[in-house]
């Protein structure tokens, strides 16, 4: 089999794949209904309940996703972490760490190149830490914790990943 | 590098065949020997050989990131992948594809205007593509969402409470490191962290614990680490990991002490 043909088959795969942990659960839902009945619909009024809860925080989650794929380009911002501009520098990587989307492998391409063409270790980890603070996801997570906790670990969290950066910036000094 | 002027209104990337306006326009965005930054404007140029031109992975990324370091405008090329046109697209630089002919001739083409349309055409849609990558991305989250929901579900109804106080024994050392370690193994969306983190926390389980587990669970990745290794190397990989997991549990300190004693009364 070809690479392509390959790549073409892991590609329709993966559509099932997203699939196969949630069908697990379910299939052991079915087994337990059937061994411990009472037990298994307390666990499935419990599951509903969380899902109540989390109905509206998803829909707004929906909406900001929107509006940042409509505003924001992270992309253009990492280009910035090339800059040598201390305080600016560090500032922008943060930024960028926190709108940043998608999985993290798909940035290590972006950011290897960038560190090519100079971008320092500091502003490397600062981004790949600040990508912890994720505005499109705080409804749900204020659902849970309420908004002063969120704002206190947001806060502290740009903090840290600022700390980190430049920890890891003289750790890797050449 | 070769140069030709500073000063540059409108970028125009071209993948050559080689290091002049009168090289043919390559086939291959990320493969192609040279890229070509040309003004459109005055026709002043600067070439660079393309970084991704011996084919290895990753060579169309490598040509994305030069782009868009460079503020390219547009891109015009043979053919480049879908992928590669997404990450263009997404940092506002336009794609024209299907170009043969010469550099020079295809930047004189550019300017006449025949991809004005498509660039207007991008703008108008712009709200519909942004519902759509939305969407994808939103339902690509949903099956792990709904089956973490499922999974606590169980866990609410068949696990007793002592069961966790063996790994979160009540203690703020303990919790914080335990909820930091757990995390770190983990990986994926930060959502179904959150979702986790309030599902411990109603089994009682202390809220140092379950910030270091959230913390922990973007900042740290063990599982990731061989990527992280073969793009960044392995002494800036294990710096950062073993500090974010210090930071984790940092974070988780500060954020559940400070306001308790800012506010009076914690969470």
């Amino acid at each position: 089999m070809s690479p392509q043909q390959q790549k073409a088959k892991s590609r329709a795969a993966s559509p099932l794949r997203a699939w196969l942990f949630p069908g697990v659960v379910l299939i052991a839902y079915a087994v337990l209904l059937t061994v411990l009945p009472g037990k298994t619909v307390t666990a499935l009024k419990s599951s509903g309940n969380i899902l109540a809860r989390m109905a509206l925080p998803l829909g707004l989650v929906f909406i900001v996703m929107v509006l940042m794929d409509l505003f924001l380009q992270p992309g253009k911002i990492t280009k910035f972490l090339g800059e040598k501009a201390g305080i600016k520098g560090l500032l922008l990587s943060a930024a960028a760490g926190i709108i940043s989307i998608g999985p993290i492998y798909a940035w290590y391409p972006l950011l290897k190149d960038l560190r090519e063409k100079g971008a320092s270790n500091s502003l490397m980890a600062v981004f790949l830490c600040n990508r912890s603070v994720k505005p499109f996801l705080l409804p749900v997570m204020v659902s849970y914790f309420g908004w002063i906790y969120v704002l206190f670990l947001t806060f502290f969290t740009i903090l840290g990943a600022i700390a980190v950066g430049i920890s890891v910036g003289t750790l890797t000094k050449e | 590098m070769r140069k030709g002027r500073t000063e540059e209104p409108l970028k125009i990337l071209v993948p050559a065949e080689g290091p002049e306006l009168s090289a043919g326009v390559s086939d291959r965005f990320g493969t192609s020997p040279w890229l070509l930054t040309i003004d459109a404007e005055t026709m002043s140029f600067e070439t660079r050989r393309n970084p991704g031109a011996s084919g290895q992975k990753g060579a169309g990324m490598q040509a994305v990131a030069f782009a868009i370091g460079e503020n390219i405008a547009a891109v015009l090329t043979g053919y480049c992948s879908p992928i590669v046109e997404k990450y263009l697209t997404e940092n506002g630089i336009a794609v024209v594809k299907g170009i043969g002919g010469t550099a020079a001739d295809a930047v004189s083409q550019f300017k006449k205007g025949p991809p004005e349309p498509q660039l207007l055409e991008s703008r108008k849609t712009a709200l519909l593509k942004a519902f759509t990558r939305a969407f994808r991305q939103f339902s690509r989250m949903l099956p792990m969402i709904g089956g973490i929901i499922l999974i606590i579900g169980l866990f609410n109804a068949f696990v007793p409470k002592k069961f966790l106080r063996a790994f979160f024994p009540g203690g703020m050392g303990w919790d914080t490191l335990s909820g930091a370690l757990a995390g770190s193994f983990f990986a994926g969306n930060p959502i179904n962290s959150y979702i986790i983190g309030g599902g411990l926390l109603a089994q009682g389980v202390s809220l140092f614990g379950v910030t270091a587990f959230m913390v922990a669970w973007v900042s740290v990745g063990w599982v990731q680490l061989p990527a992280e290794i073969g793009a960044l190397g392995s002494r800036f990989a294990i710096a950062r990991n073993v500090l974010s997991l210090i930071m984790a549990m940092g974070v988780a300190l500060l954020t559940v002490i400070v306001p308790g004693v800012l506010l009076g009364g914690g969470f």
